[in-house]
């Protein structure tokens, strides 16, 4: 039984959603052009940047894969936000990536491209940062939905009314107010979202205690719950794979680019960076405690959440311990809080989210349809709504068919590797690489789209039976237990670690053969612009 | 209590890296939560007066 109360705690949800509707459809009016659309008209300045980079880089779906980490493998669950933070803080104190891009003046990734790679790279690039970006949205709207059911004790009947309501919120202000209301909004929701986190942190640590919370680490994991290299399941391949993920995203994951692309000038972008970064471990510390937290409760055991998991259509229960245990520690009043900041989160989340992959859409995708006939500024804002608004759809639509078959945080990794491997290694190359060409960056692409799509399809088609120590089929009821193949036999980290590899390979060795192969007279009509900081 | 298990040195990282984060994290949301509504006003001024001067 949760203690959230419709009266009280349903009136804060209540008037929070109402002022954030209010706020992000006030500034609509600021909105006449595609660029106030998709880049707040350049106008952001600092503090406003490290509250949009840090709400939108906390949503409902981070908490519960932080916490999900927190409660598998207890604080060596948390290196991903040691490995944001030093990524974070180093690009954006050397600029190294961010500063020729921000300087080069574009509002996406590839449209730097274009001026080295040419159109087809450019075009390349948005398909494939559009496919992963929404394909790791897509579980982000039904994580939304689960956290609220399971820690407000909805019924289940309104999983998919909850979704489609906060779709609905998301998208109305979004799609009128593009990245102008997205940044007020983002600022509101800073300020409820680390107002709920900070408060439930404390009462964690005040209810069940640090000393409880480390012993129950320690009583479930021993020593590797504290050091990653000791536990079975992480090892140093985890913290490489996290390291390279945190590069590349900080480098090209299109929603936090988008802030260095809204920035003023390239030095408040890099500001943004360095003074948000030590956010990036409070964002898996804090979740991580909670969960860590439910560890410890006695309330919380592994069959109540395969009870839930089962109820909910999941595999894994471990997903929602954080949420039941939040449902039944926090008093009425903080529910109502923690429920608004979660809100927060995942609206603030959603809507950059949306926004940013519908930039690459209508910047990228249909860019060389509109070279042919161009668009007046009204009919790229008409666009730019419809494109949102067919995001949201997707996101629907998406989020009540896919099931996730192992850790959340897997899943994100996988999805968002099918674009950061191959647009890191161009953005690099790109910006820093005299011999990158064309014929490099399509291989790379190819490549660093490829092997995470196949990994996830073989854990979709090919079903494995887990087995025990002595080799046994594990059975749930009267059905045997399945995990997909990538993951028993290859592992997400080693999946990650090989695709970043191979993609640098393909760029390497594809940008050769064409400087072999082709001579420079011939060579990538229009692409061979030099970036440079 | 079975602290003394835990190894001291993970203990104290994780401890001081949480307290770290809740004072960190407390003292910016306050400063932020000011100084972003004043670059909230500032970008909305000069929005308002591109809109004003029209289009280019």
């Amino acid at each position: 039984m949760t203690h959230f109360s419709w009266p009280i705690d349903g009136s804060i949800v209540g008037v929070y959603l109402l002022a954030t509707m209010v706020v992000g459809i006030m500034v609509r009016r600021y909105v006449g052009k595609v660029e106030h659309f998709l880049v707040a008209g350049r106008e952001m300045n600092v503090y406003l940047g490290v509250a949009s980079l840090a709400a939108t880089e906390f949503g409902i779906v981070t908490c519960m894969y932080t916490a999900q980490n927190g409660y598998k493998y207890g604080f060596a669950g948390a290196i991903p936000g040691l490995t944001n933070v030093l990524a974070m803080f180093l690009i954006g104190y050397t600029g190294f990536g961010v500063k020729p891009l921000r300087d080069a003046g574009v509002m996406t990734i590839p449209e730097l491209f274009e001026q080295r790679y040419g159109r087809f790279v450019r075009w390349l690039s948005g398909v494939v940062i559009v496919l992963g970006g929404l394909l790791n949205m897509g579980v982000f709207l039904r994580m939304g939905g689960q956290f609220l059911v399971v820690c407000c004790g909805l019924d289940l009947r309104y999983l998919e009314v909850t979704m489609t309501a906060l779709l609905i919120a998301v998208a109305v202000y979004t799609v009128l107010g593009g990245m102008l209301s997205v940044l007020v909004t983002d600022f509101l929701q800073f300020v409820v979202m680390s107002a709920g986190l900070i408060a439930v942190t404390i009462l964690v640590l005040l209810k069940v205690g640090w000393g409880n919370i480390l012993a129950a680490v320690d009583r479930n994991y021993g020593a590797a719950g504290f050091n990653p290299f000791l536990h079975p399941d992480l090892g140093w391949q985890f913290a490489l794979s996290n390291t390279l993920t945190s590069l590349a995203a900080v480098l090209t994951w299109q929603p936090v680019i988008a802030r260095v692309l809204a920035a003023r000038d390239s030095r408040t972008g890099r500001r943004i960076y360095t003074r948000t970064s030590f956010f990036f471990i409070a964002r898996w510390m804090l979740p991580g405690l909670w969960a860590m937290g439910a560890l410890a409760a006695a309330a919380v055991t592994p069959e109540k959440l395969a009870e839930i998991a089962q109820r909910l259509g999941e595999k894994d229960g471990t997903l929602f311990a954080m949420p039941y245990f939040l449902g039944l520690a926090l008093p009425s009043g903080l529910m109502g809080i923690l429920v608004a900041a979660m809100l927060a989160a995942d609206m603030s989340t959603d809507s950059s989210y949306m926004l940013t992959w519908g930039s690459v859409i209508y910047n990228d995708i249909l860019g060389p349809l509109r070279r042919r006939r161009p668009l007046s500024e009204r009919a790229g804002l008409l666009w730019n709504r419809f494109i949102v608004a067919a995001i949201g759809l997707f996101l629907l639509f998406w989020g009540l068919w896919y099931r996730l078959e192992g850790d959340l945080w897997a899943y994100l990794q996988l999805t968002g590797t099918i674009y950061l491997a191959a647009m890191s290694v161009l953005l690099v190359a790109c910006a820093y690489w005299r011999g990158a060409n064309n014929w490099g960056a399509i291989a790379a692409i190819v490549v660093g789209a490829a092997l995470p799509v196949i990994g996830l399809a073989l854990d979709k088609l090919i079903q494995v039976p887990v087995r025990d120590a002595a080799g046994q089929i594990i059975m749930v009821g009267d059905v045997p237990k399945t995990i997909g193949w990538k993951s028993l036999y290859i592992g997400d980290h080693w999946l990650n670690i090989g695709t970043y590899a191979a993609t640098a390979a393909a760029m390497i060795i594809g940008s050769w053969l064409k400087n072999m192969l082709v001579r420079p007279v011939d060579s990538d009509r229009g692409a061979t612009r030099e970036v440079r900081s | 209590m079975i602290l003394a298990d835990v190894h001291p040195v993970a203990r104290w990282f994780w401890g001081l890296l949480l307290a770290s984060c809740l004072i960190w994290y407390g003292t910016v949301t306050v400063y932020v939560a000011i100084r972003g509504l004043l670059d909230i006003r500032t970008m909305l001024r000069r929005l308002e007066e591109v809109r004003r001067q029209g289009p280019a």
